[in-house]
């Protein structure tokens, strides 16, 4: 029989929808559609229209040695035209976030080519070359990945993601990058990921609601969402993991 | 810096708390006869961004405003997410209780009885203070930061 991934363990939803997202045989839903003008806004790396600063010339035009992996390696976009490394980082609210920084990392991997991801306990970074970035990063930001108000595109200053919620739903953020918009009810991001302030607000759509968020969610919660003792696949794994890794500390002769 | 005989008390809300829920709910609690001290904590809120690429720029926040509880302006610095309170007596506790049952209806709250202000001094208070500092202060502003406490006028 031939091999089929599992991609993780466990029976909650919040498993199911972890193995969705890191599948790339699943596409992702599209929930809102953010211009690509919105998008190297929002960034910040370029200016909207201007060409890419490039690291190196394009690959075209430069001798490359004979090198079989060369050959066996299709260059992405951005490398071939030598494209300069740029990032985006994202931060996930402990709160029912439909992503989280681990998940992030591993479907990033598994659906994006070419790419460095970071991962830290609140934030993710996922660096590449610059017109890969704004391709991936649009697939991120425009899909269930991203919510307005539980999700932000951090690129400093990212401490949120452990404290609670403001009244209105919004994340922590110490710079406010992004506001909700009391009257329409739609975040607006005022400042890019660095907390320079933009010319042109960036509307990025209303925040999800709760029910929405617990069915969409990849991140457990013993409060606000679906506990993870809950799952006892998962808990099994995790164990046989740990188990398995404690007993190799002691190098076990078989 | 806190004296054991007197209790305290946190009141730590589901929410961070808006400026405006803040202003209402200081506002009852200063009515209660029997505060000492009352200590704000969360996440701070500077009025310039202190490093990274904006380093220096304004920082415009909907959560950092001027409050005013009795005759007394406070500006916020933290996005509040809990009150520490120093009572005088555990009989001050159901008046808090009525205080929060008032202001917080959307989400919930908890208040909890325990030791959460300063015990003894720190370096960096003897370093701002001296030996002889004022021990009802400590504890209560940061000794690093220019401004100090703020005194409230109470009913007693």
């Amino acid at each position: 029989m031939a091999y089929k991934p599992q991609y993780g363990p466990g029976s909650s939803t919040i498993a199911d929808n972890r193995r969705k997202y890191m599948d790339p045989a699943s596409k992702l839903e599209k929930v809102r559609d953010i211009t690509d003008e919105d998008l190297v806004l929002v960034l910040g790396h370029r200016a909207p229209g201007s060409a890419y600063k490039t690291a190196h010339p394009p690959l075209a035009e430069q001798q490359e040695p004979a090198c079989p992996i060369r050959k066996l390696v299709t260059p992405t976009d951005g490398a071939k035209a030598g494209d300069r490394i740029r990032y985006i980082q994202f931060a996930d609210s402990m709160y029912n976030a439909p992503c989280h920084p681990y998940l992030r990392s591993y479907l990033e991997a598994y659906k994006f080519r070419g790419i460095d991801p970071g991962t830290l306990s609140g934030r993710q970074i996922l660096e590449c070359r610059e017109r890969d970035l704004e391709k991936y990063s649009k697939e991120l930001v425009n899909t269930v990945l991203f919510d307005p108000a539980r999700t932000a595109i951090r690129g400093c200053t990212v401490h949120g993601h452990s404290l609670r919620l403001a009244e209105d739903g919004m994340m922590f953020d110490m710079l406010q990058r992004c506001v909700l918009d009391k009257k329409s009810g739609i975040v607006k991001y005022v400042k890019d990921q660095v907390g320079v302030p933009l010319d042109k607000e960036v509307k990025v759509g209303k925040p999800m609601d709760e029910k929405w968020l617990k069915a969409h969610s990849g991140i457990f919660h013993s409060l606000v969402g679906v506990p993870f003792r809950s799952d006892a696949e998962y808990i099994e794994y995790v164990q046989r993991v740990h188990s398995l890794r404690t007993k190799y500390g002691f190098m076990p002769k078989e | 810096m806190t004296d054991a005989k007197f209790p305290q008390v946190r009141i730590a809300a589901e929410r961070l708390l808006n400026p405006e829920t803040l202003e209402r709910l200081l506002n009852l609690i200063m009515k209660t006869e029997g505060i000492r001290r009352v200590l704000l904590n969360g996440p701070r809120l500077p009025a310039t961004i202190p490093y990274g690429p904006s380093h220096g720029l304004d920082n415009p926040h909907e959560m950092r405003k001027n409050i005013k509880v009795g005759d007394q302006e406070v500006e916020l610095q933290v996005h509040v997410g809990t009150i520490l309170l120093e009572i005088e007596n555990r009989d001050v506790i159901p008046a808090l209780k009525d205080a929060c049952d008032q202001v917080f209806t959307q989400f919930t709250y908890r208040i909890q009885e325990g030791r959460y202000m300063k015990t003894e001094p720190t370096t960096s208070d003897y370093a701002k203070y001296g030996p002889d500092a004022d021990r009802m202060i400590l504890g209560l502003a940061d000794p690093k930061s220019k401004s100090g406490p703020v005194i409230l006028q109470g009913i007693k």
